[in-house]
Protein backbone atom coordinates (compact mmCIF):
# COMPACT_ATOMS: atom_id res chain seq x y z
CA UNK A 1 0.00 0.00 0.00
CA UNK A 2 1.75 3.34 -1.44
CA UNK A 3 1.19 5.78 1.70
CA UNK A 4 0.69 9.91 0.99
CA UNK A 5 4.21 11.49 0.80
CA UNK A 6 5.51 12.90 4.55
CA UNK A 7 4.31 16.36 3.72
CA UNK A 8 0.99 15.37 2.80
CA UNK A 9 0.66 13.79 5.98
CA UNK A 10 2.12 15.82 8.17
CA UNK A 11 -0.21 18.83 6.73
CA UNK A 12 -3.15 16.20 6.90
CA UNK A 13 -1.96 15.93 10.86
CA UNK A 14 -1.53 19.98 11.48
CA UNK A 15 -5.25 20.35 9.82
CA UNK A 16 -7.19 17.41 11.85
CA UNK A 17 -5.14 18.38 15.03
CA UNK A 18 -5.84 22.37 14.75
CA UNK A 19 -9.49 21.53 13.94
CA UNK A 20 -9.62 19.41 16.77
CA UNK A 21 -8.57 21.49 19.13
CA UNK A 22 -10.97 24.64 17.95
CA UNK A 23 -13.80 22.04 18.33
CA UNK A 24 -12.42 21.52 21.57
CA UNK A 25 -12.60 25.48 23.22
CA UNK A 26 -15.31 26.20 20.78
CA UNK A 27 -18.03 23.28 19.80
CA UNK A 28 -17.75 21.24 22.96
CA UNK A 29 -19.95 21.92 25.47
CA UNK A 30 -18.57 22.42 28.77
CA UNK A 31 -18.34 19.29 31.43
CA UNK A 32 -21.21 19.31 34.25
CA UNK A 33 -18.96 17.91 36.53
CA UNK A 34 -15.70 19.19 36.22
CA UNK A 35 -16.60 21.86 33.71
CA UNK A 36 -13.31 23.75 31.97
CA UNK A 37 -10.60 21.84 33.27
CA UNK A 38 -11.86 18.79 31.47
CA UNK A 39 -10.68 19.99 28.46
CA UNK A 40 -7.70 18.10 28.84
CA UNK A 41 -9.41 14.92 28.43
CA UNK A 42 -9.06 15.86 24.33
CA UNK A 43 -5.52 16.15 24.97
CA UNK A 44 -4.37 13.93 27.51
CA UNK A 45 -6.34 10.86 26.45
CA UNK A 46 -5.73 10.61 22.59
CA UNK A 47 -1.76 11.03 23.56
CA UNK A 48 -2.18 8.39 25.49
CA UNK A 49 -3.82 6.48 23.31
CA UNK A 50 -1.41 7.00 20.62
CA UNK A 51 1.60 6.12 22.84
CA UNK A 52 0.07 2.60 23.92
CA UNK A 53 -1.08 2.01 20.35
CA UNK A 54 2.37 3.13 19.55
CA UNK A 55 4.10 0.66 21.86
CA UNK A 56 1.80 -2.52 20.23
CA UNK A 57 3.09 -1.37 17.03
CA UNK A 58 6.53 -1.48 17.61
CA UNK A 59 5.94 -5.01 19.20
CA UNK A 60 4.45 -5.77 15.11
CA UNK A 61 7.11 -4.64 13.89
CA UNK A 62 9.65 -6.55 15.78
CA UNK A 63 7.81 -9.77 14.87
CA UNK A 64 7.83 -8.27 11.49
CA UNK A 65 11.89 -8.43 12.46
CA UNK A 66 11.86 -11.68 14.08
CA UNK A 67 10.23 -13.42 10.80
CA UNK A 68 11.82 -12.33 8.72
CA UNK A 69 15.36 -10.81 10.08
CA UNK A 70 15.25 -7.55 7.68
CA UNK A 71 17.02 -4.96 10.02
CA UNK A 72 14.33 -2.51 8.48
CA UNK A 73 11.85 -4.13 10.77
CA UNK A 74 13.62 -3.27 13.77
CA UNK A 75 14.52 0.50 12.67
CA UNK A 76 10.90 0.46 12.66
CA UNK A 77 10.14 -0.45 15.86
CA UNK A 78 12.57 1.24 17.29
CA UNK A 79 11.25 4.54 16.04
CA UNK A 80 7.81 3.46 16.70
CA UNK A 81 8.82 2.99 19.90
CA UNK A 82 10.47 5.82 20.32
CA UNK A 83 7.86 8.26 19.57
CA UNK A 84 5.35 6.69 21.89
CA UNK A 85 8.02 7.02 24.77
CA UNK A 86 7.91 10.70 23.87
CA UNK A 87 3.96 10.82 23.65
CA UNK A 88 3.81 8.65 26.95
CA UNK A 89 6.36 11.85 28.68
CA UNK A 90 3.34 13.79 27.46
CA UNK A 91 0.65 11.69 28.83
CA UNK A 92 2.46 11.61 32.20
CA UNK A 93 2.83 16.01 31.99
CA UNK A 94 -0.57 16.57 30.98
CA UNK A 95 -2.13 13.60 33.03
CA UNK A 96 -0.62 15.34 36.45
CA UNK A 97 -1.78 18.71 35.49
CA UNK A 98 -4.93 17.51 35.48
CA UNK A 99 -4.53 15.47 38.16
CA UNK A 100 -3.30 18.48 40.36
CA UNK A 101 -6.16 20.85 38.61
CA UNK A 102 -9.43 17.76 39.25
CA UNK A 103 -7.71 16.26 42.90
CA UNK A 104 -5.47 18.46 44.14
CA UNK A 105 -2.52 16.06 43.95
CA UNK A 106 -0.31 15.74 41.14
CA UNK A 107 -0.19 11.94 41.41
CA UNK A 108 -1.93 9.49 42.72
CA UNK A 109 -0.33 6.18 43.64
CA UNK A 110 -3.15 4.00 44.82
CA UNK A 111 -5.11 4.81 41.47
CA UNK A 112 -4.54 1.56 39.21
CA UNK A 113 -4.99 3.76 35.85
CA UNK A 114 -1.79 5.78 36.50
CA UNK A 115 0.53 3.23 38.05
CA UNK A 116 -0.21 1.07 35.18
CA UNK A 117 0.90 3.63 32.61
CA UNK A 118 3.47 4.52 34.82
CA UNK A 119 4.49 1.32 34.80
CA UNK A 120 4.56 0.76 31.24
CA UNK A 121 6.35 3.35 30.43
CA UNK A 122 8.95 2.48 32.78
CA UNK A 123 9.21 -0.81 31.12
CA UNK A 124 9.45 1.01 27.89
CA UNK A 125 12.52 3.10 29.49
CA UNK A 126 14.28 0.30 30.33
CA UNK A 127 14.47 -0.03 26.36
CA UNK A 128 17.34 1.90 25.38
CA UNK A 129 19.89 1.09 27.99
CA UNK A 130 18.49 -2.46 26.34
CA UNK A 131 19.56 -1.24 23.18
CA UNK A 132 22.80 0.32 24.46
CA UNK A 133 24.50 -2.59 26.22
CA UNK A 134 24.72 -4.76 23.22
CA UNK A 135 27.59 -3.77 21.18
CA UNK A 136 26.97 -6.12 18.51
CA UNK A 137 24.15 -4.99 15.73
CA UNK A 138 22.24 -7.82 15.05
CA UNK A 139 22.00 -9.43 18.67
CA UNK A 140 21.15 -5.83 19.34
CA UNK A 141 18.20 -5.96 16.99
CA UNK A 142 17.03 -9.05 17.93
CA UNK A 143 17.08 -8.91 21.76
CA UNK A 144 15.50 -5.63 21.32
CA UNK A 145 12.86 -7.22 19.22
CA UNK A 146 12.12 -9.94 21.90
CA UNK A 147 11.70 -7.07 24.45
CA UNK A 148 9.40 -5.49 22.06
CA UNK A 149 7.34 -8.10 21.52
CA UNK A 150 7.17 -9.07 24.77
CA UNK A 151 6.13 -5.33 26.41
CA UNK A 152 3.54 -5.17 23.72
CA UNK A 153 1.80 -8.37 24.66
CA UNK A 154 2.11 -6.62 28.01
CA UNK A 155 0.11 -3.49 27.17
CA UNK A 156 -3.40 -4.96 26.43
CA UNK A 157 -2.95 -6.81 29.14
CA UNK A 158 -2.21 -4.23 31.35
CA UNK A 159 -4.90 -2.04 29.77
CA UNK A 160 -7.92 -4.87 30.60
CA UNK A 161 -6.37 -5.55 33.99
CA UNK A 162 -6.97 -1.89 34.68
CA UNK A 163 -10.42 -1.88 33.48
CA UNK A 164 -11.65 -4.89 35.48
CA UNK A 165 -9.93 -3.05 38.99
CA UNK A 166 -11.87 -1.42 40.79
CA UNK A 167 -11.18 2.67 40.34
CA UNK A 168 -10.96 4.54 42.65
CA UNK A 169 -11.26 8.38 41.26
CA UNK A 170 -10.19 8.42 37.63
CA UNK A 171 -13.19 8.13 35.38
CA UNK A 172 -14.21 5.38 32.98
CA UNK A 173 -15.37 7.65 30.02
CA UNK A 174 -16.00 4.82 27.29
CA UNK A 175 -17.80 1.22 27.04
CA UNK A 176 -19.17 1.77 30.71
CA UNK A 177 -22.77 1.41 32.36
CA UNK A 178 -22.51 5.24 33.61
CA UNK A 179 -20.08 6.42 31.27
CA UNK A 180 -20.86 7.67 27.70
CA UNK A 181 -20.09 10.97 26.16
CA UNK A 182 -22.78 13.00 24.30
CA UNK A 183 -22.58 12.89 20.49
CA UNK A 184 -20.92 16.64 20.76
CA UNK A 185 -18.15 15.66 23.16
CA UNK A 186 -17.67 12.16 21.07
CA UNK A 187 -17.38 14.16 17.66
CA UNK A 188 -14.22 16.59 19.46
CA UNK A 189 -12.59 13.77 21.22
CA UNK A 190 -12.71 11.34 17.74
CA UNK A 191 -11.40 14.27 15.51
CA UNK A 192 -8.22 15.16 18.30
CA UNK A 193 -7.62 11.41 18.61
CA UNK A 194 -7.63 11.02 14.20
CA UNK A 195 -4.68 14.59 14.75
CA UNK A 196 -3.26 12.78 16.97
CA UNK A 197 -2.61 9.59 15.40
CA UNK A 198 -1.71 11.33 11.91
CA UNK A 199 0.90 13.36 14.14
CA UNK A 200 2.58 10.05 15.30
CA UNK A 201 2.28 9.11 12.04
CA UNK A 202 4.00 11.74 10.75
CA UNK A 203 6.45 12.10 13.12
CA UNK A 204 7.26 8.48 12.75
CA UNK A 205 8.16 8.99 9.23
CA UNK A 206 9.83 12.25 9.37
CA UNK A 207 12.33 10.07 12.43
CA UNK A 208 12.41 7.31 9.29
CA UNK A 209 13.64 9.85 6.86
CA UNK A 210 16.09 11.89 8.87
CA UNK A 211 17.55 8.11 9.75
CA UNK A 212 17.73 7.34 6.35
CA UNK A 213 19.15 10.57 4.83
CA UNK A 214 21.56 9.95 7.76
CA UNK A 215 22.27 6.35 6.81
CA UNK A 216 22.97 7.59 3.20
CA UNK A 217 25.33 10.20 4.14
CA UNK A 218 27.32 7.72 5.53
CA UNK A 219 27.01 5.21 2.52
CA UNK A 220 27.86 8.57 0.66
CA UNK A 221 31.10 9.32 2.24
CA UNK A 222 32.57 5.79 2.55
CA UNK A 223 31.76 5.20 -1.20
CA UNK A 224 33.54 8.59 -1.40
CA UNK A 225 36.13 7.74 0.34
CA UNK A 226 37.08 4.38 -0.98
CA UNK A 227 35.75 2.57 1.80
CA UNK A 228 33.94 -1.01 1.45
CA UNK A 229 31.07 -1.56 2.64
CA UNK A 230 31.11 -2.31 6.32
CA UNK A 231 27.96 -3.13 8.88
CA UNK A 232 27.76 -0.51 11.46
CA UNK A 233 28.92 -1.42 14.61
CA UNK A 234 29.71 -0.12 18.09
CA UNK A 235 27.52 1.64 20.69
CA UNK A 236 25.00 3.98 19.12
CA UNK A 237 21.63 3.63 20.36
CA UNK A 238 19.87 3.47 17.94
CA UNK A 239 19.86 0.97 15.12
CA UNK A 240 21.39 2.17 11.75
CA UNK A 241 19.34 1.82 8.62
CA UNK A 242 20.70 -0.93 6.23
CA UNK A 243 20.58 -0.35 2.56
CA UNK A 244 17.43 -0.71 1.30
CA UNK A 245 15.55 -0.13 4.15
CA UNK A 246 14.65 3.14 3.12
CA UNK A 247 11.44 3.06 2.17
CA UNK A 248 8.61 3.64 4.89
CA UNK A 249 5.48 2.99 2.52
CA UNK B 1 -14.94 17.95 43.88
CA UNK B 2 -16.87 20.83 42.48
CA UNK B 3 -14.94 22.55 39.10
CA UNK B 4 -12.86 24.65 39.59
CA UNK B 5 -13.61 28.56 38.17
CA UNK B 6 -13.15 29.29 34.75
CA UNK B 7 -10.09 31.60 35.76
CA UNK B 8 -8.33 28.80 37.86
CA UNK B 9 -8.82 26.05 35.55
CA UNK B 10 -7.44 28.21 32.36
CA UNK B 11 -4.44 28.08 34.15
CA UNK B 12 -3.97 24.13 34.10
CA UNK B 13 -5.49 23.55 30.95
CA UNK B 14 -3.64 26.46 29.00
CA UNK B 15 0.02 24.61 30.72
CA UNK B 16 -1.29 21.47 29.83
CA UNK B 17 -1.63 22.28 25.90
CA UNK B 18 1.34 24.10 25.88
CA UNK B 19 3.66 21.48 27.29
CA UNK B 20 2.21 19.22 24.94
CA UNK B 21 3.48 22.23 22.16
CA UNK B 22 6.72 22.34 23.79
CA UNK B 23 7.17 18.57 23.29
CA UNK B 24 6.78 18.73 19.74
CA UNK B 25 8.72 21.57 18.89
CA UNK B 26 11.63 20.73 21.22
CA UNK B 27 11.37 17.49 19.06
CA UNK B 28 10.93 18.87 15.88
CA UNK B 29 13.76 21.56 16.67
CA UNK B 30 16.11 18.59 17.83
CA UNK B 31 15.03 17.09 14.47
CA UNK B 32 15.57 19.94 12.37
CA UNK B 33 19.34 19.93 14.01
CA UNK B 34 20.22 16.82 13.07
CA UNK B 35 18.81 17.35 9.26
CA UNK B 36 21.07 20.96 9.06
CA UNK B 37 24.17 18.69 10.07
CA UNK B 38 23.30 15.83 7.50
CA UNK B 39 22.43 19.05 4.60
CA UNK B 40 25.78 20.41 5.63
CA UNK B 41 27.66 17.39 5.57
CA UNK B 42 26.19 16.30 2.38
CA UNK B 43 27.47 19.95 0.93
CA UNK B 44 30.85 18.72 2.18
CA UNK B 45 30.94 15.60 0.30
CA UNK B 46 29.40 17.07 -2.90
CA UNK B 47 32.46 19.70 -2.92
CA UNK B 48 34.89 16.95 -2.50
CA UNK B 49 32.89 14.99 -5.36
CA UNK B 50 32.96 17.87 -7.44
CA UNK B 51 37.18 18.36 -6.44
CA UNK B 52 37.30 14.64 -8.05
CA UNK B 53 35.21 15.13 -10.90
CA UNK B 54 37.31 18.43 -11.78
CA UNK B 55 40.21 17.59 -10.30
CA UNK B 56 42.49 20.77 -12.13
CA UNK B 57 40.22 22.86 -10.01
CA UNK B 58 39.23 24.70 -12.97
CA UNK B 59 42.77 25.45 -14.66
CA UNK B 60 42.92 28.35 -16.75
CA UNK B 61 41.54 27.64 -20.27
CA UNK B 62 39.44 24.52 -18.89
CA UNK B 63 35.72 23.80 -19.72
CA UNK B 64 33.33 24.24 -16.71
CA UNK B 65 31.76 21.19 -17.99
CA UNK B 66 34.89 19.29 -19.27
CA UNK B 67 35.69 16.37 -16.87
CA UNK B 68 32.94 13.81 -16.59
CA UNK B 69 35.23 11.16 -17.05
CA UNK B 70 34.59 7.31 -16.06
CA UNK B 71 35.38 8.15 -12.79
CA UNK B 72 33.03 11.15 -12.41
CA UNK B 73 30.20 9.78 -13.87
CA UNK B 74 30.22 6.56 -10.88
CA UNK B 75 30.50 9.34 -8.31
CA UNK B 76 27.50 11.15 -10.13
CA UNK B 77 25.90 7.77 -9.89
CA UNK B 78 26.68 7.36 -6.57
CA UNK B 79 24.55 10.56 -6.05
CA UNK B 80 21.61 9.38 -7.92
CA UNK B 81 21.24 6.25 -6.26
CA UNK B 82 21.26 8.22 -2.59
CA UNK B 83 18.84 10.75 -4.33
CA UNK B 84 16.19 7.95 -5.14
CA UNK B 85 16.87 5.56 -2.27
CA UNK B 86 15.98 9.18 -0.31
CA UNK B 87 12.93 10.11 -2.43
CA UNK B 88 11.91 6.39 -1.67
CA UNK B 89 11.01 7.77 1.93
CA UNK B 90 8.38 10.59 0.57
Amino acid sequence: MKLPSLRVNAIAAALVLSAGFALVFFYAPLDADQGFIQKIFYLHVPLSICALAGFIVGGLLAIAHLRTGDPKWDVRSYVAIHLSIIFGVGVLITGSIWAHASWGKWWVWDEPTLVSFLIVFLLYATYYPLRYAIEDRDRQGRYASVFAITAGAFVPLNFIAVRMAQSLVHPRVFATANGGLPGSMLLTFLVCLAGMALLWVALVRFELAAKSASASLARLRRALEGEPEIPAQGSRIAPSVPSGATSVS
Amino acid sequence: MPALPLDEAGKYVAAAYLVFLALILVYVAIMAAKLARIDRELGELADVAEGRTHPAANPPGADAGAGQDAGGGAEGNVFERERSSREELV
